[in-house]
């Protein structure tokens, strides 16, 4: 079980340390992407008149290019000339200042697959209908949420699975490590930083570990729920002539058609629907805003439109639909209260996804992430010291070389992450392609941070500590403080200007980077303090490495 | 208003179930209480107490948001309240005092 919980957790550790920290960053990622793109630095809005605002420009989208591309070659040849729309949807949440307006294309001409499709995708500024320049990365939610679940691995989303498998992973090696540990109630509340490194590591390790045990449980399991098709494709693969039957049964059951007629029809008001949506929520006592909408088989007699009701003050994310007729605008089917199965599904899915109101909750939910991302740190740690000082000259190469990927996975992991922030206030907003430039800052400068920990990692063998950890840490310290003034002087958003004019979404993303930028910099002198006071020992070190019983 | 006041109430009570859970184990209250030995009365009342709080930090985070809300907030607040206790013992113990100020001192050890 130890073995199991060693090394297993070593080698996935590396993964979940993104997992975990790069969650964390999610829960503001919207926050993150008012930071990133200071046009959309304005507050929240409702979704927008559909029938003024959002027709008009979903009429104009087309196709994205890359998803073009891929269609070609999963047809092996050219597309049709006409692609016939299927479905329109918007979504926007409680914290959305920006739209999400997606349309999907029927791809006519791939036997292999009758439903193939592409996608469309734009962002608007809801309050005047403009369009968002495509070329800015939405760093937060476009770029830190997926790393979180996909490692932007998109190969045969390869990604996917490695985060999935270590999520597994971290159940078992959440219960070898119960097991492991014993005194879960004896030793809950205990830390003493000022025993032995290897002592106090551990009581770190396992006190993140336990006490926030209910976290980790819900956050890997819901992880896993949430991309099971993925996992287990039954309805894609062996079972897919059955998911399709069921499918057209429903469809039949429901009201709403599962393909459409052929014949074409005109939208009626779809205003008038969200109306109506409204209204039913507001006669169940559970009034409230629209949070996602969709048109589906567009311009066809079958057309129907539902309306969800934003889950803000609910754990599960939207419900209440409501259907309509897209021709008549009459409804066609209220849904019912889910069964106990899917409250289940989508209390797991809410609880992790979180479109809910709870500034308080969300917080909880990063100290839950950091938590977890101490956890793994402090098994890293634990792992190094443990070898560097039982091995000598033998384990220390391994020693070293885990030492390298723990301070990559650790404090280059926070290099790159200040790196690409501050490479998005220093990139010109014009340049062409500028989310691919901050990208590429990001990936380089992570892989710069290996290079120099893998460089400085000598100490290691010699029984020290790496002087890579202080240093990456000064990187951190200087390079989050960058990405304040370079906000400032940027934008004019300075901290004073956004905490008097209540601006939280800038204000407390700067406030969380001088906090980090603090807490780099104080970790940085106590482990000068650390390596000054384990100089004294170096000689009887190597008195014990040198001699041939060691 | 009232779901804010209602919410700072739940952290507190499972910040002080939380210290008394802990300082009902012998290491802790030795912690806070130096020689001045636990007795078993007092780990018993602490104990009690300690639940206790935790259950009205549920009902007070009940009170503030739906169910389905309060037991996510509920379980955090114990995650944070455990983490910041264990922080507090770790670094400045004695701050832990006034959460057991209403246990008297015992004497019978001191005396013998």
């Amino acid at each position: 079980m130890t073995w199991l919980h060693t090394w297993f957790g070593l080698v996935l550790g590396y993964v979940l340390m993104v997992a975990f920290f790069f969650g964390s960053l999610s829960v503001f990622d919207r926050e993150i992407d008012r930071w990133a793109i200071p046009e959309t630095r304005f507050a929240p809005q409702v979704m927008p008149s559909f029938d003024k605002v959002l027709t008009p420009i979903f009429e104009k989208m087309a196709p994205e290019e890359e998803e073009l591309a891929a269609a070609r070659q999963r047809v092996g040849g050219p597309l049709p000339d006409v692609m016939p729309l299927m479905t329109w949807s918007a979504y926007t949440t409680h914290r959305d200042p920006v739209l999400d307006m997606y349309a999907e294309y029927a791809i006519t001409n791939n036997p292999k697959d009758p439903f193939d499709h592409v996608h469309g995708h734009v962002t608007i500024d809801p309050r005047n209908g403009k369009l968002l320049p495509h070329d800015q990365l939405k760093i937060g939610s476009e770029f830190f949420y997926p790393l979180h679940f996909s490692l932007h691995l998109e190969w045969m989303n390869i990604g996917y699975w490695i985060v999935g498998f270590a999520a597994l992973v971290m159940l078992a090696a959440l219960v070898s490590g119960i097991v492991m540990h014993r005194k879960i109630f004896r030793e809950m509340f205990t830390f003493r930083p000022k025993k032995q490194l290897r002592r106090s590591v551990l009581d770190l390790h396992n006190l993140t570990g336990v006490v926030a045990l209910p976290f980790h449980f819900f956050f890997a399991l819901s992880g896993l729920t949430i991309f099971a098709s993925i996992y287990l494709p039954l309805s894609e693969t062996m079972m897919r002539p059955l998911a399709e039957r069921h499918a057209i049964e429903e469809a039949e059951k429901s009201g709403l058609a599962f393909a459409p007629s052929g014949v074409t029809a005109p939208l009626a008001s779809v205003d008038a629907m969200v109306i109506e949506a409204k209204r039913r929520w507001a006669d169940r006592g559970m009034a409230g805003e629209v949070g996602f909408l969709m048109v589906s088989h567009v311009g066809d007699a079958n057309s129907f439109v539902s309306i969800y009701r934003a889950g803000s003050d609910r754990v599960s994310r939207v419900g209440q639909g409501v259907h309509f007729s897209g021709v008549t605008g009459k409804v066609i089917r209220e849904e019912p209260a889910p069964s106990a199965v899917s409250s289940v599904n989508d209390f797991l899915t809410g609880l992790h996804l979180q479109h809910f109101k709870h500034w308080l909750l969300r917080w909880f939910y990063v100290l839950g992430g950091l938590m977890g991302a101490v956890c793994i740190a402090t098994g890293f740690i634990f792992f190094v010291e443990k070898r560097k000082q039982r091995h000598g000259v033998e384990g220390a190469k391994q020693a070293r070389w885990a030492d390298a990927m723990a301070v990559t996975t650790v404090t280059g992991m926070l290099i790159a992450t200040a790196s690409i922030l501050v490479a998005n206030r220093v990139l010109p907003a014009e340049l062409a392609h500028k989310g691919e430039w901050e990208k590429a800052v990001f990936w380089l400068s992570w892989l710069a941070a290996l290079g120099h920990a893998a460089w400085r990692g000598g100490a290691v063998a010699q029984g020290r500590i790496s002087p890579a950890w202080r240093e990456q840490c000064w990187t951190v310290a200087i390079l989050a403080s960058a990405a304040v003034v370079l906000n400032w002087v940027t934008t004019g958003d300075h901290l004073l200007k956004t905490i008097s004019t209540g601006f939280w979404p800038v204000a407390g993303f700067d406030l969380a980077l001088l906090g980090a930028a603090g807490l780099a910099a104080f970790a940085a002198r106590a482990l000068r303090r650390r390596e000054r006071a384990a100089m004294p020992s170096q000689p009887a070190f190597k008195i014990l490495a040198e001699s041939p019983n060691a | 208003m009232h779901e804010t006041v209602t919410t700072a109430a739940a952290l507190l009570s499972s910040l002080f179930g939380m210290a008394w859970l802990a300082l009902a184990m012998r290491v802790h209250w030795a912690q806070v209480r130096d020689a001045e030995p636990l007795t078993a009365s007092a780990a018993l009342t602490l104990r009690i107490m300690g639940g206790l709080a935790l259950a009205l930090s549920w009902v007070l985070c009940l009170q503030a948001s739906h169910a389905t809300m309060a037991a996510l907030v509920w379980i955090m607040s114990l995650a944070g309240a455990a983490l910041a206790v264990a922080q507090i013992l770790a670094w400045r113990p004695r701050l832990l005092a006034p959460a057991i100020v209403w246990l008297r001192p015992t004497a019978p050890a001191q005396k013998q």
